[in-house]
């Protein structure tokens, strides 16, 4: 374990770390574009030089070993002016594309000049024209111009996704990334290079030209994409969700994601959305209303069934939903009658070795850990030969959010509407619902909107039955519920509103000796302890 | 305090006053009857003063030599604007050389506070406040200005051509 000091921070790292990592644990700055914690050390940008004592040049951090006792700085004139120039090699071909790049805002190279750079560009000659608007694959776009060879792309096709598709052509100032003949990137992963891309060379073709970056917010997540549960930041703004990036977690997933994931900000937004509760009585036509208010009005439907009602769930829900939604229902009612809708029973045990899983649910863990808490034992077939012999009359659903990856969608509805009354819970639109196709025949349809997973705060249990907990990032449809707001209004209690002030705020013994009362307001005068001011 | 009042004496040089006003104005009913041309007030519905092409009123987005929008849908001016009254739906242009384009831009002229900081924003010299400066409408949607009046409206005849020219930024090798 050697120690070494970093610009006069002594730091402790461990064998064979390099001075790189030596910097972020310190929480020093460093200029850096090629290295990534992810992949291999590359050493080609040369922008993290550093001086070493008893060194007489500068060296790169990202590829010189810590050694006991090393005292590294990169405050000296020699390593600032040294940071300055190389920045300006990087910039000498870079064209001046920042009004239309996709990257500007959060773009390592406008970051680092404003760190470091900030200088005359000197250069005389023309710069080197190469290939714009490149199409490298189904998910990705390339402006060579842009790019400034760090080869972390180049990296992660050979080291992470291992498809090898990615290399960089020709010589000297005209070397250029692409795709190997005959090869387009084209693997499970490529969105990835978009993300660890510095520049704006690699950009993404579902979120070209969107939105700039500076309109939009972010806010950590868990993607509920499939069950390993990914951490994720969605990024949002008034309009709705635009894109999803991975977030560091070495317990889960690293510092990649896969593309399908990143799609799951798509069935958030408010098209892909029931917006109000709709009811559909008989042969009548659609009726639209507040879906609290539905929620309460078949308080009476549930509770004169209640021997007849069914309840369906899928592994899409937060814990605390399934627990409150199955305890109130059982508690209020006695519904024991609760079923697993699986609809991926026979890829549940599939995994590609990175992080794809064949369970497409994020919570199953979960939902099973819920049922085992409240004795429910139920086996699928009972619901479909109950279903048969008409013993169930009203079906409460809670429909998936993804509905991409419920392949037995129809399947399943036409075994829903055996039921006479059916009670869909779901945020994700089901058109089949609403429209007279006749694939639901229901006799009465009740559609009650729910919040997607970035509008509530929940807990989601991943594969290997780790609990990860994530907070509400933002509000898309301000009406919708929770399951465990539906359950309490199916219960026939009203919704108790959170109080905004959980303490009160002025405490009478906590009052400060100094602080101004109403007399000496009255007074208009002023006690000051000395000193306090 | 004291009130100053004028004495019977002071008061009675008023008509020397009233004369010389008349006086006035009767030389410059003269003057605008014998010369026309020189006339300081115009009969304003029917004749219009035109502003000098400094003003800063109505917008303006200039074109490329071929006709299409200078604009490249950067978003600076509806960053900048602090009426945020811009509002700019970006896409990809079939030419790779253009890249990115708007296909719609509009500008809420109700909203606009005319400060021209979308004019200084534009690093390609796409949008201008021109010299226009009376636009009246009849209902709201009049005053929500698209591509169509910005850039083609009968006033501006044909458009407006930048001075910002891609071909020759290239010739020059930036």
């Amino acid at each position: 374990m050697p120690k070494c000091t970093i610009n006069g921070k002594e730091v402790e790292v461990k064998d064979g770390q390099t001075i790189m990592e030596a910097f972020k644990k310190a929480d020093e700055p460093i200029a850096h574009y090629c290295y990534h914690p992810g992949l291999s050390v590359a050493g080609v940008c040369r922008l993290c030089i550093c001086d070493i004592e008893g060194n007489p040049r500068p060296q790169i951090a990202c590829n010189t070993t810590v050694t006991e006792g090393m005292k590294v700085s990169t405050k000296s004139d020699k390593v600032k002016e040294g940071v300055k120039w190389v920045l300006d090699f990087h910039l000498i071909n870079h064209p001046l594309d920042c009004p239309i790049c996709d990257q500007a805002g959060e773009c390592g190279l406008q970051e680092q000049y404003m760190a470091f750079g900030k200088y005359e560009p000197e250069m005389a000659e023309k710069k080197v024209k190469k290939h714009k608007v490149v199409d490298l694959g189904p998910t990705v776009v390339l402006d060579s111009e842009r790019c400034i060879l760090c080869s972390r792309c180049v990296r992660f096709t050979e080291e992470v996704s291992k498809t090898n598709e990615l290399g960089i052509f020709n010589r000297g100032d005209r070397s250029e990334i692409g795709c190997v003949e005959g090869k387009s990137l084209d693997n499970k992963y490529s969105l990835n290079t978009v993300d660890i891309c510095p520049v704006g060379a690699l950009t993404s073709k579902d979120f070209r030209f969107k939105q700039r970056v500076w309109y939009l917010k972010d806010s950590d997540t868990v993607c509920n994409g499939c069950s390993t549960g990914c951490n994720v930041k969605v990024y949002f703004n008034k309009e709705g969700m635009f894109r999803v990036k991975p977030v560091h977690n070495e317990q889960v997933n690293g510092y990649w994601m896969c593309d399908e994931g990143r799609n799951i900000y798509q069935f958030a937004n408010k098209e892909n959305r029931f917006e109000k509760g709709i009811k559909k009585l008989g042969g009548a036509s659609l009726e639209t209303m507040l879906p609290g208010a539905l929620a309460k009005e078949l308080h009476q439907l549930v509770k004169s069934g209640k021997d007849q009602t069914a309840v369906v769930l899928t592994g899409q829900y937060t814990s605390e939903e399934y627990d409150s939604f199955i305890g109130t229902l059982s508690k209020e009612f006695g519904i024991k009658k609760v079923y697993h809708w699986n609809q991926n029973e026979k890829q549940m045990g599939d995994f590609d070795g990175l992080l794809i899983r064949g369970d497409k649910n994020p919570n199953t863990k979960g939902l099973l850990k819920v049922f085992e808490k409240h004795q429910i034992k139920t086996e699928w077939q009972d619901l479909e030969k109950s279903l048969e012999s008409k013993s169930i009359k009203n079906l409460i659903v809670a429909g998936p959010e993804n509905l991409s990856v419920f392949a037995d969608m129809d399947s399943k509805l036409a075994l829903f509407s055996k039921a006479e009354n059916l009670i869909w819970l779901g945020a994700a639109k089901v058109e089949a619902l609403t429209s007279d196709s006749g694939k639901v025949k229901n006799k009465n349809i009740f559609v009650i909107p729910l919040k997607s997973f970035v509008e509530k705060e929940g807990t989601f249990v991943n594969h290997s039955g780790l609990e990860q907990k994530f907070k509400k990032a933002t509000t898309i449809l301000h009406e919708t519920l929770t399951l465990t707001e539906v359950a309490i209004l199916f219960a026939g209690k009203n919704l108790t509103l959170p109080s905004a002030v959980e303490k009160p705020a002025f405490v009478e013994s906590q009052r400060r000796s100094d602080q101004v009362q109403l007399e000496h307001r009255k007074k208009n005068e002023f006690v000051f302890k000395r000193g306090t001011l | 305090m004291s009130i100053v009042q004028n004495s019977a004496q002071k008061s009675k040089w008023y008509l020397p006053g009233v004369i010389g006003g008349l006086g006035i104005t009767m030389k410059h009913l003269l003057k605008n009857l014998i010369s026309k041309k020189s006339m300081q007030t115009i009969n304003y519905p029917e004749e219009k003063y035109e502003y000098g092409p400094r003003f800063k009123g109505n917008h303006i987005l200039t074109v490329k030599k071929d006709g299409s929008l200078r604009c490249t849908a950067c978003m600076l001016c509806a960053t900048n604007c602090p009426a945020e009254c811009i509002k700019i739906t970006a896409s990809e242009n079939p030419d790779p050389k253009v890249e990115k384009f708007p296909i719609s831009y509009e500008i809420d002229i109700l909203r606009c506070v005319f400060c021209g900081f979308c004019e200084e924003a534009c690093p390609v010299d796409a949008i201008r406040l021109g010299p226009e400066w009376q636009t009246p409408g009849l209902s709201g949607s009049n005053f929500t200005y698209d591509i169509n009046h910005l850039a083609y409206r009968p006033a501006l005849k044909g458009g407006i051509q930048s001075h910002v020219d891609d071909e020759e930024r290239h010739k020059e090798g930036i």
